[in-house]
């Protein structure tokens, strides 16, 4: 007579699983539907995660530049107030042109100094004209100054003004309009602008108004064929010519409201005398020392300029509010993105279980004949659940894959997307449980059953 | 001789109250070692609600039975289920075949699921089935590609394997041509020659005619006598 040889005479798991296997290899096509709830949710949540990333490294990116403890000083007239008030803007320094995260554009507060340049280049044309008519005050170094030895704790203050300009020179065949900004010699400094080459602008530069400029790695590529061979060269900008003294490294990221990559930087003083004349609208920056004093040093300096200009309606807004908002919508956004996942999933589960209760339903002679040979309620428990999972880890491995290979072509849409490895392990942990969850309750409708009900069916 | 079987005053009803009917009315029965009983009965006498609860496969009301010593009546369900792998053969008129399992693979699931290595298993099915006439050509084919007959073999095999105590067999020639059914109950004798115990429940005179000793059941009753009073 045999005996029990088997571990405490039960059926062995790798046996369970080998049923498990002759099952699935029997219905390969229907493993396969059943698990297409499950490849579409872990090929769901690796997406999410991915896009919903790509927002946060599109806000870092943003922001890069950006110090946190930098507040910005804007004057806007009545009349630009109401319209961006209808726009939904916040201020004038609010629009950051460039590559903002979809969905965050138009609205952001607290734009950084030089932030209006898109707003701005029809200054050259009508509208920026009879804007600058309206505008009664104008901020200028004589601010700088007062904001500088009245508030106390600020590390930094410069002013700066930006449109386009009309170029020529270098490779260009036709006059072309480029964003120009006067800074400040602490501009560099106070937007961490990197050099490829040369200098930057100084404050001799800045004193004698020369006609220097420092450009963007883009455009230095764009212009003179290299970034590494402008230095040196000139550019005719508004008619003049000015002498390259220096080429940005590439930054990839807005500073300051503009894409210091296709920007040329002249003085301050140069650009009001011989690129913008009356019609520059220039805005200030202050960095705070301790970011936690930044809104107590934005009411001073309002303060401070409001008794100097009691007429003007100033924006002071700061970089920290305007990274945690854009920070926040991004966490907002894969916060939603992840309970559609969650829902796709939900949805793929209660498909796992109505294939499981059919299959039970169908099987459930082959369930009676397996308890009249002596197969205990444990091991038809186990052998339906690791059958659902199988299907679901199957479906997870197919839909991490998915979600991976899906990632170049959502590219091509433009859309940022940033794929964590982690996503992966998410994906198949959700998988994993909703095929034991969704798959428990079928198979223990069909471990319960009675041997003689069962065999009886038909 | 070591006693099988055990019964003692076993009644079953189905329903509840006026649709209660009671199916097995007070059956008492012993079954010794080394026998070959044909409980006989006509459609509706309850032979194959006796032959369930015989198997393990259904609960009872009332009565007391006994498998090999051990008190079936006051057994839980993990404990029937024990009682069912390694006490009982089971014979069905359909033989109950797992159809996506291939016949050595059906033939092994008793030992399997006693916990026996797969090797060894395959080994004593191999043995099980060569003795019941299914040749190697055979175990890797799946039960619908093997006649009546053979899926029967196969089945007995599969109730030998794991060598019972009893053997049960539901009307075992019932889905089988006379000459394959004659082939099933010469079998029959030869595995009780060989020391099996065999309970069969058949409506076929001609086949209980195969068992050593014969009880006829009518109307949830058993009655007893020689094997030609039965039989007339």
């Amino acid at each position: 007579m045999t005996q029990d040889t088997g571990l405490y005479g039960k059926m062995r798991f790798t046996e369970i699983l080998h049923l498990v296997w002759i099952n699935i290899m029997e219905n390969k096509f229907k493993v396969i539907l059943t698990s297409l709830g499950i490849i579409v949710g872990s090929a769901t949540i690796v997406m999410v995660i991915a896009v919903g990333h790509g927002g946060e490294v599109d806000v870092q990116k943003q922001f890069k530049t950006l110090n946190a403890g930098s507040i910005n000083i804007s004057v806007s007239t009545e009349a630009e107030m109401r319209d961006q008030m209808m726009q939904g803007s916040f201020g004038p320094g609010g629009d950051m042109p460039g590559d903002m995260p979809s969905g965050m554009q138009g609205g952001m507060p607290g734009g950084m100094p030089g932030g209006t340049a898109g707003n701005r280049s029809g200054s050259r044309s009508g509208f920026g004209g009879n804007l600058a008519k309206k505008q009664s005050v104008v901020l200028s170094t004589t601010d700088v100054d007062t904001i500088s030895s009245l508030v106390t704790g600020l590390s930094d203050v410069s002013i700066y003004t930006s449109a386009t300009a009309k170029v020529e020179g270098g490779d260009l065949t036709e006059e072309t309009e480029y964003t120009t900004v006067g800074v400040q010699s602490n501009y560099q400094s106070i937007c961490n602008l990197e050099l490829l080459q040369g200098d930057f602008i100084s404050d001799d530069d800045q004193d004698s108004k020369n006609k220097v400029a420092v450009i963007g790695y883009t455009l230095a590529q764009d212009i003179f064929g290299s970034a590494y061979s402008a230095v040196g060269e000139s550019l005719s900008i508004e008619g003049k010519t000015y002498e390259i003294v220096g080429v940005l490294s590439k930054m990839g990221s807005v500073s300051s409201g503009i894409s210091p990559d296709n920007s040329i930087f002249v003085p301050y003083s140069t650009a009001l005398k011989y690129v913008f004349g009356n019609n520059a609208v220039s805005q200030i920056t202050a960095i705070v020392s301790d970011v936690n004093q930044v809104a107590e040093k934005m009411e001073e300096i309002k303060s401070i300029l409001m008794e100097d200009h009691p007429n003007a309606n100033f924006t002071v807004t700061d970089a920290g509010s305007s990274m945690e908002a854009a920070t926040s919508s991004a966490k907002t956004l894969s916060r939603l993105l992840i309970t559609v996942a969650c829902i796709v999933f939900i949805v793929g589960g209660i498909g796992i279980m109505n294939v499981l209760f059919v299959s039970v339903k169908e099987r459930t002679q082959e369930i009676g004949i397996l308890k009249a040979l002596g197969c205990s309620k444990r091991e038809i428990l186990l052998e339906f659940l690791s059958e659902a999972n199988f299907i679901s880890i199957f479906g997870g491995v197919m839909g991490v894959a998915a979600g991976f290979a899906l990632v170049p072509v959502v590219r091509l849409s433009g859309m940022t997307v940033a794929p964590l490895a982690v996503s992966g392990i998410y994906a198949m942990l959700f998988a994993v449980c909703t095929g034991t969850l969704f798959g428990f309750y079928p198979a223990w409708k069909a471990a319960s059953l009675m041997p003689i009900e069962a065999l009886s069916q038909k | 001789m070591e006693q099988i079987i055990k019964i003692k005053n076993l009644r079953k009803s189905y329903g509840q109250g006026e649709n209660r009917q009671e199916v097995l009315k007070g059956i008492s029965i012993e079954v010794g070692d080394g026998e070959f009983l044909a409980i006989l009965g006509p459609s509706g006498s309850g032979k194959s609600t006796l032959m369930n609860v015989i198997g393990c496969m259904d609960c009872f009301d009332e009565g007391e039975y006994w498998l090999t010593g051990e008190p079936v009546y006051k057994m839980n369900d993990a404990e029937l289920t024990r009682v069912r792998n390694r006490k009982i053969g089971f014979i069905f008129q359909r033989y109950h075949l797992i159809q996506k399992y291939t016949a050595l693979q059906n033939t092994m699931m008793p030992l399997l699921i006693r916990g026996v290595s797969r090797r060894e298993a395959a080994e004593q099915s191999m043995e099980k089935l060569k003795m019941l006439g299914i040749g190697e050509q055979r175990i890797n084919h799946r039960p619908n590609e093997l006649s009546g007959g053979q899926q029967q073999r196969i089945a007995i095999a599969r109730a030998l394997v794991g060598s019972p105590k009893l053997l049960l067999a539901d009307e075992p020639t019932g889905a089988l041509d006379r000459e394959t059914g004659e082939e099933v109950l010469a079998l029959f004798r030869q595995l009780n020659e060989m020391g099996n115990t065999i309970v069969m429940i058949t409506h076929d005179l001609h086949v209980a005619k195969s068992a050593k000793r014969i009880v006829k059941i009518i109307d949830g009753q058993l009655y007893e006598g020689s094997k030609s009073e039965l039989l007339d």
